[in-house]
C-alpha cells in the first residue's frame, strides 16, 4: 500500500465515523456525546484532507490550490481500481 | 446544492473481472431497491416534511445514497474493464452490452430499466417514513442476494459495507418514526396551535354539509371526520 492509498483510507475512515455521526445527530440533537465526538473526527479529516491534497491534488471543486493548473481533471477518478 | 467529494465513500478495488456478478449486482444501481431509487425517494421526500429533523435525516441519507450508488457503479466498471465477447456472451451480459457496451446504465438485473414507479412519495409523514424502512429492508434483503450469489472476496467487501450501511439507515428511520415529535423545537408552539384551530374549524362544518346532503352518510362522515381528527392530532398527542 502506498502513501497515497494509506491516507486515502485513512480519510475515508474519519470521514465514515463524521458522516455516521451527523446521521446520528440528525435524529439525536441534543446528545453532547455524539456533537464531540462529531467535532473531533470533524477536525482529524479536515487535517487529513489537508495532507492528501497538498501532495494528490484537490478532492473537490474548491481546492484547486495550484494556480499553475486546473488539477481537478487528474485522473484517476474513484470508480477505477488505481484510485482505490 | 451538492458538492462532490473526489472519492469514494468506501474503497473498491477488484482484480478480477466478472460479467456474472456484473449482471446481477446492476439491481442494486438500477433495480426496485436499488441506490437510485434510495436516493430519489428520500432526496424527494424531504421537501415536505413538516419537521426540520426529519429534513436533516432525509437529506443526509439520500447524499449518502447518492454515494452508494457511485460506489456500485465503480463495482460495475471494476467487473466489467477488459472484458472479451466471448466472456460476457457465455455470461449473458450480451444483452445489456448491445445496448450499451460496458456504458454503466442502471437498470434491474433483469434488464428493466429504472423507473420513478419504484419510489413512494406520498408528501405525509407517517406513510413515506414506513415507506423508508420497508425500502431499507428490501435494500438489505438485496445485498443478502448478492452475498448468496457472489464468491469473490474483493466484491463481497464493498457489498458487506453497503448491506451494513442500509441497517444504519433503517435505524435511523426507525428512531424518527418513533421519535417523540413534541420533542422537535418551534412546531409545538407555533404550528400546533394553527392546526387545532383549523381543525376545530373545519370538522363541524364538514359534518353540517354531510347532514344536510344525506342522513345515511352521516356515519361514514364521523369516520372520516375522526381519521382526519387523529391525523390533525398525530403529531401532538403521541
Amino acid at each position: 500500500m502506498n502513501e497515497k492509498e494509506m491516507l486515502l483510507k485513512k480519510i475515508q475512515a474519519e470521514d465514515f465515523a463524521v458522516y455516521e455521526t451527523v446521521l446520528f445527530l440528525d435524529t439525536h440533537p441534543e446528545d453532547k456525546t455524539a456533537l464531540a465526538f462529531y467535532c473531533t473526527h470533524r477536525d482529524n479529516v479536515e487535517k487529513l484532507k489537508e495532507e492528501y491534497m497538498e501532495k494528490f491534488g484537490p478532492l473537490t471543486i474548491y481546492e484547486n490550490r495550484d494556480s499553475d493548473g486546473w488539477h481537478w481533471l487528474d485522473k484517476p477518478w474513484p470508480w477505477e481500481r488505481e484510485a482505490n | 446544492m451538492w458538492i462532490y467529494d473526489k472519492k469514494l465513500q468506501y474503497p473498491v478495488k477488484i482484480k478480477n473481472p466478472n460479467a456474472n456478478y456484473a449482471k446481477i449486482i446492476v439491481s442494486q444501481l438500477g433495480g426496485a431497491d436499488g441506490e437510485l431509487a434510495a436516493s430519489m425517494r428520500y432526496l424527494h421526500q424531504r421537501y415536505s416534511m413538516p419537521y426540520k429533523e426529519v429534513v436533516g435525516i432525509l437529506t443526509d441519507v439520500g447524499t449518502e445514497e447518492l454515494a452508494h450508488l457511485e460506489m456500485i457503479a465503480a463495482i460495475l466498471y471494476q467487473l466489467t474493464k477488459g472484458l472479451s465477447p466471448e466472456e460476457i456472451k457465455r455470461a449473458g451480459l450480451d444483452t445489456y452490452f448491445v445496448d450499451h457496451t460496458i456504458g454503466i446504465y442502471p437498470a434491474s438485473a433483469a434488464g428493466v430499466p429504472f423507473d420513478m414507479k419504484y419510489v413512494g412519495i406520498k408528501g405525509d409523514i407517517i406513510a413515506d417514513l414506513n415507506e423508508d424502512l420497508a425500502a431499507e429492508q428490501k435494500a438489505r434483503v438485496t445485498y443478502d442476494n448478492i452475498l448468496r450469489l457472489v464468491d469473490d472476496p474483493d466484491v463481497r467487501d464493498p457489498i458487506k459495507y453497503l448491506r451494513q450501511r442500509e441497517l444504519v439507515h433503517y435505524q435511523r428511520f426507525g428512531e424518527t418514526k418513533r421519535a417523540d415529535l413534541r420533542r422537535f423545537s418551534g412546531i409545538m408552539t407555533v404550528k400546533s396551535n394553527l392546526f387545532s384551530i383549523g381543525c376545530f374549524l373545519y370538522i363541524p362544518y364538514y359534518f353540517r354539509i354531510s347532514v344536510l346532503l344525506n342522513k345515511n352518510f352521516v356515519y361514514q362522515n364521523i369516520a372520516n371526520a375522526a381519521f382526519f381528527i387523529e391525523g390533525c392530532f398525530f403529531p401532538f398527542t403521541r
